[in-house]
């Protein structure tokens, strides 16, 4: 890996791999309440989840390397984040009023 | 400043822990033992100051709530695009102006079209 | 470059269009605002490579083609909605706001040069769908299939992300310029950060194109969605996607080939082989487009596996064929359902083909035609499309992968040709089925580019 010369000290306190790892296990946590849960309003959350672990592992990245470009992607993430929210959440609510529940076990009108 | 830590350097903290989460479990034992506990019908009904109970807590609300706050999320993040150009507003100059111009203007197009949707409007 | 600003702005134009009285002047607002897009494209094509936004986005005679596959596939797709006069519900303004700006995402994904364009491209394209999908609002099928995509389109953009900060943190950079020095300069010793990431990003791009086993979404939200948009999806998503991994996969990636190839050819075939054998068990046309064009999905990814000389070739001219072919599909399964409708929505089975070409011999033509392009029969473009994506395989010498694609086209074609055996063969009560002219007029065309590439598919190079 290419090291950057100036890191602040006040960083290396906390090792990169911390950070890895931290964002990997929300990241697959993420992925397991999209997996097992039949809420849609939760699914979403763990969504919002793994876009998270994202951000923060972006965040140290660019931390250790002093390259701002990682911290613009952020932004950019949490941009795209609030527009998908709301596509998301007006689906949610379309959905609600048309059958009063978001259990995805209810919406089976789809079989081949 | 010292970067080696020991395992053992945390037990404090894990002490804190513990100590604060047995406060609110013994708290919350405790008080339900030691408080007399009486039920009737009138005092589980959810207290409306004796006025007879109307309907479900959890009536539909209009869409239009749902609509304001939605709107209000993307409107509110699309500032932190704001935060690298004011920080580096010098550095950036006329270019940087003229672009956070038009992608403001980009903005209030999108919001003249929700004020021209009428989704602001309250009364209707 | 100018079709992107084009399109954005002109996008905003159209919603702002649809605060007039009359909605009858959206339709040609539209299609003229794709033609001005259109000219906008091949305005910089004399100019060679061209870098902008501080080399985020390149311009250059692949992206620009691939441009004009999307542009001309939107224009006639856009050409069938009709204005959407027959629906008292819809918001003409805002479906044909949102295609032009999927389309701007489709653009920003052909010509990515950097990590942050792909990431944009594909939310701006995946956003404006999920609302494309759900915008039957009182239909319970339309609904979930709008949750499901975008449930599943979030899920695959979260993976996505990981993957390209993996990269990011491997390399250092979201240039594909960045990634590729690196990769060179790093073969010898594998950076695993480099391997997950890569693999992250591949698999959310496969959830995108819908490539087994990430497939499983798309025959619900292709059912579910109105057959307008489902043709949209079917064609623009899937040629915009292909393009950005074979940006990707050729410019970035190419020094590590070894790495993510047998991981490829497996999904490669695992694709053509769900495709095509589960095509085979539908009841329903619309379902069966569903898993034809997750099989297509699968041919397009054996001439990316095999990354030869001739795959930039083979996927244009690949996605070019199907994208016809599948609106011709589209084209004739949504008058004839509205016709056969049962119970008030739409009778999208086999049965309603039944007996078509006795009183509708235009409609009849023009879906045998596009059957036999999407089967890969000679004399259609479909064939050469196959042809091509074979022969780059050869190239690579990857025969058993042709010995499976092969033998499921045979499966394909048993599929293909249910249709046209209801259309021809079967008795049915078909009334003549009244098309508008300019509906007709896109059909036709359709077809007969079809036919042409399909009888000289040397137009296309000279084209290039």
């Amino acid at each position: 890996m290419i090291q950057p010369p100036a890191i602040p000290e006040i960083i290396q306190l906390i090792p990169l791999k911390s950070y890895l790892i931290l964002s990997t296990a929300l990241f697959v946590i993420g992925i397991i309440g999209v997996l097992t849960r039949r809420n849609a309003i939760v699914i979403f959350m763990s969504v919002e989840l793994m876009l998270n672990s994202v951000n923060l592992l972006l965040i140290a990245f660019s931390s250790y390397r002093s390259d701002p470009t990682g911290q613009v992607f952020v932004f950019f993430i949490m941009a795209v984040a609030a527009a998908e929210v709301a596509v998301g959440l007006a689906i949610i609510v379309m959905i609600y009023r048309n059958t009063r529940t978001i259990d995805i076990n209810f919406l089976k009108k789809l079989k081949g | 400043m010292n970067t080696n830590y020991l395992p053992s350097d945390f037990l404090p903290i894990i002490v804190q822990f513990v100590l604060a989460a047995a406060f609110i479990v013994v708290t919350m034992i405790v008080t339900h033992r030691i408080g007399p506990s009486r039920k009737s019908k009138a005092k589980d009904d959810p207290f409306e100051c004796g006025i007879e109970v109307v309907g479900n807590a959890r009536t539909p609300i209009s869409v239009k709530y749902f609509l304001v706050a939605i709107l209000f999320v993307l409107f509110d993040v699309e500032v932190i695009f704001m935060y690298p150009w004011a920080v580096n507003f010098k550095k950036l100059g006329m270019l940087g102006f003229i672009e956070m111009v038009l992608f403001m203007a980009l903005l209030l197009a999108g919001f003249y079209y929700i004020l021209r949707k009428g989704v602001l409007k309250w009364e209707e | 470059m100018y079709p992107i600003v084009l399109l954005s702005v002109l996008g905003i134009v159209v919603l702002y269009l649809g605060f007039l009285k009359s909605k009858s002047i959206l339709l040609p607002a539209t299609l003229l605002f794709l033609v001005v897009a259109m000219i906008g494209n091949f305005f910089e094509w004399n100019d060679g490579e061209l870098l902008y936004f501080k080399g985020m986005f390149a311009v250059n005679k692949l992206t620009l083609t691939f441009n004009a596959i999307v542009l001309f596939s939107a224009f006639m797709i856009v050409a069938m909605t009709q204005g959407f006069q027959d629906n008292e519900e819809a918001q003409p303004a805002e479906y044909f706001a949102l295609m032009l700006f999927s389309l701007v995402g489709a653009f920003m994904m052909i010509g990515f040069e950097n990590l942050i364009m792909l990431f944009l491209g594909v939310e701006i394209l995946s956003v404006a769908m999920y609302v494309l999908t759900g915008s039957d609002k009182r239909n319970l099928r339309s609904n979930e299939a709008a949750l499901k995509y975008f449930l599943m389109g979030a899920f695959a953009t979260g993976i996505m992300l990981f993957g390209i900060a993996l990269l990011y943190g491997a390399s250092g950079s979201f240039s594909l310029n960045g990634i590729e020095s690196f990769v060179t300069l790093n073969q010898r010793s594998p950076s695993y950060l480099l391997y997950a990431g890569l693999l992250l990003v591949l698999i959310g791009m496969l959830f995108k194109v819908s490539a087994a086993p990430f497939h499983f979404w798309t025959p619900d939200v292709y059912d579910g969605a109105p057959s307008i948009f489902t043709a949209f999806m079917a064609t623009i998503v899937k040629t915009a996607g292909f393009a950005a991994l074979f940006r990707l996969l050729s410019h970035s990636f190419s020094g590590i080939y070894d790495f993510w190839w047998p991981t490829l050819s497996i999904l490669t075939v695992l694709t053509l082989l769900v495709g095509n054998i589960i095509a085979v068990y539908q009841d329903s046309f619309k379902r069966m487009l569903a898993y034809s064009s997750i099989s297509h999905a699968g041919y397009l990814l054996i001439a990316l596996t095999s990354m030869t000389k001739q795959t930039e070739n083979a996927i244009l001219f690949y996605s070019m064929a199907y994208s016809f072919a599948t609106i011709c599909a589209f084209g004739v399964l949504i008058p004839v359902a509205r016709e056969k409708s049962l119970e008030g929505r739409p009778n999208e089975s086999y049965e309603a083909f039944n007996g078509l070409a006795k009183n509708n011999p235009l409609l009849a033509f023009v879906l045998t035609v596009s059957m036999l392009s999407l089967a890969g029969i000679p004399l259609t473009a479909g064939f050469w499309g196959k042809f091509f994506v074979f022969s780059s395989a050869v190239e690579r010498e990857l025969v058993w992968m042709i010995i499976v694609a092969v033998l499921m086209s045979a499966v394909g074609i048993y599929y293909y040709f249910r249709v046209i055996m209801a259309a021809y063969m079967k008795e049915g009560d078909t009334a003549t089925i009244r098309i508008a002219p300019f509906y007709k007029i896109v059909l036709i065309a359709a077809t007969l580019l079809t036919i042409l590439f399909g009888l000289a598919p040397g137009l296309f190079e000279a084209a290039m």
